[in-house]
């Protein structure tokens, strides 16, 4: 298993690597001058000079070659150093590991809100597929992936604040055990959750009419036995993958919600550093993105084998 | 047996589904937050009594921010600087000047020296006196370039030896000297009657140097953090910030000299999205915002949310004079006398605030309320338009606005658009928030900016000179190189004139009347300073300077 991670972290530096050039040249040379933009985006009676401009590009190290600034960025990487944000002049490396944790753990815990309610929903769907149950339930799933999040959130606060009077505006962080976490958490789990229904809707629909399960039926097993240990796992197996895909798109994009709620997580700050051209938190969560897309990936594949033995032996001969 | 599982099943679910409710409405425990103590330099903020409930102002930023320094010379949170930094003089709502750090000033007899004196009590927060070196120090530094003021133009153009700071050739200015501890002398180049108007602005608070300096001039990283033991000359000084979750905890400056502040504490929290800030504001859990533009406004918060003095500043459509096809004159008066800006107005604002465009000035004295400056007819404008080297719609190129950034701002620009295609013919119209949402060849095509403009200060002749002269910003950058030679020798010649000298304004009106028939902007709208605050909030009036008009006295009432 050693080995086999070792050799997943090898295979992920090269394409992090890639992924780095690429995004500090679409930054340097699509997006604009960060240092004019401060002053570009100023509204009205801003006054700024070209010299002015040219000196704080100069102090920033932004007036070298392309290949320089990022050979220099990268020298600094490999000594664990992210840099300094060009905007605020705080070390990213501050910056970052204050929003991370925040996405992730609302990434988390949307991600198993989706799994604790939608694959069990998903499974009632499949199993008595058209009944009043497949209805309400598949209802409900697109029901809730028609509703935006920017839809979502503002009426979710106008009616239990506003309205119902149950609440305080649950704006802020505070940590994810606060009530003020609750509204982001769901509003964020609710549009992936239909996703996660329908599939192990159709996952479950499948796999009940192989024969093995009517042989499983045929012999008298109860139900919830043959659910639990002849349907979930070849059910669980597609799901597990769409799961770990939410969950990246949920820690690195809660764009909406982060502002919605006011969260100081990773989506607002990759919105703002987009906006602002800031290279170093831009690559600092490019960084981020690639490193969970591949502890993502790894996360599925060690789930894998536990779900279908057949998957770790074709791991084992992988790695040997 | 079937049924039975199906019961079970059904229940495990529900199991699962009320455990994982009940985890969530878990009660958290609840922390105070932290607010950190002053540093033992610092002299102890006066604490409420034990029996008095603390009042608190809950103030919203329209934006997070991770940087609190009072030398940036913009960014949402720079709204606030009156809480916490003494400007040197201030203006009220009614444009009246006051004394504040300084008392005292004057100039020779040319406007080329200006003296100003610092009042004897004005000191910081830690009790030290406010020093002409602070006041010198604070300047000069707000004039170098890695210090990232984005105003400080505004101030210091024409004092000597601004130019060679703000190149970077040097670190101070040499045209400002402190003459002795209560003395600070500024030399420009040439003669200014109204320079200390200037001086009144938040923008440029007089800053303990020790702190603020490092030894190569520049500014120290973060001097400006509760952590680094700051020292702040205004109502309120800060106890706590988490620049991470943008919130910043102010408490009363036991050293502040213009009077004991009536609230115990200021906090600031960054609310960006304008739905959640009215809802938080419905619902009691904030008192005041920097400013938030939505097309309900006004059915949502009430009229007195938005009431306010007018500020003379308006928001305009700037017409790019180098872009084609606004750089022809007849396409340019095509494009304006077809919109009526009355209409233009109540699309964006149906329910105000804010006055719909007449002329350029607004709330200054010179302002004509007889002149017309055009009517709208469609008529003029088509034959405009056929005059023009484009002779029709087909012949124009794209038009591209940017600066739509707010929903009353994109339905203005739709309402003008529409009109366009009504009146004129024009189809292909693109709207777009920054420069840089468009593709790189686009940005370059840009002919439509809409953004403000105007003055700190109510003078006809600063609002002209930083809007229509070819050295401003709004000229060069909006208008694309605005350059009227007679209207900068009008302006010119105004400047050199007292504030009290009728000249001034007669030559700033004839510079204005020739500017607008250069047809260079589609009106918009006159702002006002809107309140942005509940109507428990007393005491609180802003000015054209966007801060809060004497923090000190502003109270929170029993709600």
């Amino acid at each position: 298993m050693g080995r086999y991670l070792i050799g997943r972290f090898i295979k992920w530096v090269p394409s992090a690597v890639i992924v780095l050039f690429l995004v500090y040249a679409l930054a340097f040379y699509g997006a604009g001058d960060p240092i004019k933009l401060i002053f570009l985006r100023a509204p009205g009676d801003v006054v700024w000079s070209p010299e002015q401009i040219e000196a704080l590009r100069e102090e920033a190290g932004l007036d070298r070659p392309f290949l320089i600034q990022f050979g220099d960025y990268f020298w600094h990487l490999l000594q664990g150093n992210l840099g300094n944000s060009i905007i605020s002049n705080r070390p990213v490396i501050d910056i970052i590991s204050a929003a991370a944790p925040i996405s992730i753990q609302i990434g988390l815990a949307a991600t198993a809100i989706m799994a604790i309610i939608g694959i069990p929903l998903g499974v009632l769907a499949g199993l008595y597929q058209n009944s009043w149950l497949d209805n309400v339930t598949v209802g409900f799933a697109l029901f809730v992936w028609a509703i935006p999040v920017y839809v979502a959130g503002p009426l979710l606060l106008v009616l239990l604040v506003l309205v119902l009077k149950i609440m305080q505006v649950p704006y802020g962080w505070d940590g994810l055990f606060s009530t003020k976490a609750i509204i982001p958490v769901v509003v964020l789990a609710l549009a992936p959750l239909a996703l996660v229904i329908r599939q192990t809707r159709v996952a479950v629909i499948d796999v009940i009419s192989e024969d093995y399960i009517r042989t499983a039926y045929a012999k008298g097993i109860p139900q919830y036995v043959v659910v639990y240990r002849h349907i979930l796992r070849p059910v669980l197996t597609p799901v597990i993958t769409t799961l770990g895909l939410i969950m990246i798109t949920m820690i690195n994009g809660a764009i909406l919600v982060e502002t919605v709620f006011g969260i100081p997580g990773l989506g607002y700050l990759t919105v703002n550093s987009i906006i602002e051209v800031d290279y170093p938190v831009i690559l600092a969560i490019t960084l981020i993105g690639t490193f969970l897309v591949m502890a993502s990936n790894l996360l599925v594949d060690l789930v894998y084998p536990i779900l279908d033995p057949r998957a770790a032996k074709a791991e084992v001969e992988e790695v040997g | 047996m079937e049924r039975k599982n199906k019961i079970r099943i059904i229940a495990l679910f529900a199991l699962v589904t009320l455990l994982l409710s009940l985890a969530a409405c878990a009660q958290p425990a609840t922390e105070e937050p932290e607010i950190e103590q002053p540093s033992e330099e610092q002299a102890e903020p006066a604490e409420p009594s034990e029996e008095e409930e603390e009042v608190e102002l809950r103030i919203a930023v329209g934006a997070r921010f991770d940087d609190l320094s009072p030398l940036r010379g913009g960014g949402h949170s720079a709204f606030w600087l009156s809480m916490w930094w003494a400007s040197p003089m201030y203006y009220d709502s009614d444009g009246q000047l006051h004394p504040y750090v300084f008392n005292e000033w004057e100039a020779n007899d040319d406007f080329t020296v200006w003296t100003f004196k610092i009042d004897p009590k004005a000191v910081f927060s830690d009790g030290s006196p406010i020093t002409a070196g602070d006041v010198k120090a604070t300047w000069d530094l707000s004039a170098v370039p890695t210090t990232k003021h984005q105003r400080v133009g505004l101030f210091f153009t024409g004092v000597e030896g601004y130019d060679a700071v703000i190149n970077s050739e040097a670190m101070q200015m040499s045209g400002i000297a402190a003459v002795d501890d209560n003395t600070i002398e500024v030399t420009l180049t040439a003669p200014d009657p109204v320079f200390y108007k200037r001086m009144a602005t938040n923008l440029i608070p007089p800053v303990k140097a020790s702190q603020a300096v490092g030894p190569d001039g520049k500014e120290v990283f973060e001097w400006w953090r509760p952590e680094n033991g700051v020292v702040v000359s205004g109502p309120f000084m800060p106890v706590s910030m988490d620049l991470d979750k943008s919130e910043a905890v102010f408490v009363k400056n036991p050293n502040f000299w213009m009077g004991e502040p009536k609230i115990d504490k200021v906090t600031l929290i960054a609310v960006e999205d304008a739905q959640t800030a009215i809802t938080l504001f419905q619902s009691g859990e904030l008192d005041a915002m920097n400013e938030i533009f939505t097309p309900t406004l006004v059915e949502e918060m009430g009229e007195e949310f938005v009431s306010g003095p007018m500020i003379p500043r308006g928001h305009q459509f700037w017409l790019d004079g180098s872009k084609e096809p606004t750089n022809d004159i007849n396409v340019r008066k095509a494009l304006i006398m077809s919109v009526d800006p009355d209409m233009v107005f109540e699309a964006a604002f149906p329910n105000g605030p804010g006055q719909s465009v007449t002329q350029l000035l607004v709330a200054v004295e010179g302002v004509d309320p007889e002149y017309v400056w055009y009517v709208p007819d469609a008529g003029a404008a088509q034959d405009a338009l056929a005059a023009s080297s484009y002779e029709n719609a087909e012949n124009l190129p794209k038009l591209y606005f940017v600066g739509i950034s707010q929903a009353s701002h994109e339905l203005a620009a739709q309402y003008i658009a529409e009109v366009w295609r009504q009146t004129l013919g024009i189809e292909e119209v693109e709207m777009k928030a920054a420069f840089d949402e468009y593709s790189g060849p686009d940005q370059d095509r840009v002919q439509i900016f809409r953004d403000d403009a105007g003055a700190r200060f109510p003078d006809p002749v600063v609002y002209l000179m930083g809007t229509i002269h070819s050295s401003s910003g709004p000229a060069q950058r909006k208008m694309g190189g605005y350059n009227n030679p007679e209207v900068d020798r009008l302006l010119e010649e105004a400047a050199t004139k007292g504030a009290d000298d009728p000249d001034r304004i007669a030559l700033a009106q004839q510079a204005h009347e020739l500017f607008l028939e250069d047809y260079m902007f589609v009106p918009y709208y006159f702002q006002n300073m809107p309140r942005y605050a509940m109507p428990w909030v007393t005491n609180w009036s802003k000015n054209s300077d966007w801060q809060v008009v004497e923090p000190w006295n502003v109270v929170i009432e029993p709600h």
